[in-house]
């Protein structure tokens, strides 16, 4: 049986069998397509199970009756599917594409600038090359720049981790506690159960609205209404 | 179009990894992120397969700096292709999921592809 007629017979039957006999058929592509994606900092065998994966579900989408190859119409899927899957398996850092452009466009201008008069240009010259203002400019410059903890500071006296503060300072937990604390107590029952499922137990609104046997429009308004109140007496808070 | 970098070398299985790193190095110094210096790295190693399949001998891989980084890579053919059709017909379908710009030329003695990356 060709290609076209065994996903025919597929497509008319869903027979498991002939899902198995096109899936087997093809698996060579899933392993080919995998090991193309190896050194990534991913394991073949999470790059050859996620291509699989890929393979099996683009069966299902596959037309037969359009004139192209299985081949050729599953390659893209795969790469697709594993590409989303180091998006999100494998990086530690994501830089937004906004800032990635931005950061390749500050350094072509400085680069040009440089060349151009044999001086450093400034920010704000940058700035106004690129069109984008100067603090935009300046976080662009500094982004991407990914440095160990265990690298020397620059006097040589210990590691860059001696010289970082903690980011979970215990007085600032304590304070913010205190002021989220203070803020809750001025709301009802009612709302503060609708904190509790949604922030606490980050429930959905639909599975909350279940719970407090209400509409999920209700809970969505109830919860814009609280969020509110709590900004207006978190800032009124802060600032006692 | 700025002139990055040129390497010419005889084609092989062997100096796919060298190539490789040299494209990571030519990306990172265009300012691609990580994403993009892979994704580029993988069709810069697929046009090489296809080159090296369809009888391809000695190999140049231009990278030039435009509103994009441009590749452009060229062999020699020695007229022996060994690639398999389907392997052939992925490396294809691959590279077109990568880029939008793909050029394959293919002539009696000679084959080029090329294909731009990221937006600079």
């Amino acid at each position: 049986m060709d290609e076209r007629e065994l996903f025919g017979r597929y497509k008319q039957t869903h027979d498991p069998a002939l899902l198995n006999e096109i899936v087997e058929k093809n698996l060579c592509i899933a392993a080919m397509i995998a090991k193309k994606f190896v050194g990534r900092g991913v394991e073949y065998d999470d790059l050859y199970q996620v291509a699989s994966l890929a393979l099996v579900k683009g069966v299902e989408r596959f037309d037969e009756t359009k004139g192209i190859r299985f081949s050729t119409f599953i390659t893209p899927t795969i790469a697709g599917e594993i590409k989303n899957y180091f998006r999100d398996h494998s990086r530690l850092i994501h830089l937004p594409r906004r800032v990635t452009e931005l950061r390749s466009r500050v350094r072509a201008a400085a680069e040009e600038m440089f060349a151009a008069t044999g001086v450093d240009p400034t920010v704000s010259e940058i700035a106004q090359k690129v069109g984008a203002s100067e603090e935009e400019v300046i976080s662009a410059m500094e982004a991407g720049g990914v440095v160990s903890l265990d690298r020397p500071t620059e006097d040589s006296s210990g590691t860059l981790m001696d010289i970082v503060p903690d980011s979970d300072d215990a007085f600032d937990k304590i304070e913010r506690e205190d002021v989220v604390q203070r803020a809750l107590k001025e709301l009802s029952k009612t709302e503060r159960a609708l904190v509790s499922y949604r922030y606490g137990m980050e429930l959905s609104q639909t599975e909350t609205a279940k719970r407090m046997n209400v509409s999920q429009m209700y809970v969505s308004r109830l919860e814009r209404k609280i969020l509110e109140k709590l900004r207006t007496s978190l800032k009124k808070n802060m600032a006692e | 179009m700025m002139k990055l970098m040129s390497l010419e070398f005889p084609l092989g299985k062997e100096v796919l990894t060298t190539v490789r790193l040299v494209t990571g190095g030519v990306c990172a110094l265009v300012g691609l992120g990580l994403d993009e210096a892979e994704d580029c790295k993988v069709c810069v190693t697929e046009s090489l397969l296809l080159l090296l399949g369809g009888g391809g001998k000695n190999a140049k891989v231009t990278f030039e700096r435009g509103k994009k980084l441009s590749v452009l890579l060229e062999a020699e053919y020695s007229g022996e292709k060994s690639g398999a059709p389907v392997e052939e017909e992925i490396s294809v379908a691959l590279l077109r999921a990568f880029v939008e710009d793909l050029e394959i030329v293919r002539e009696k003695e000679h084959a080029r592809i090329s294909f731009g990356f990221g937006a600079l």
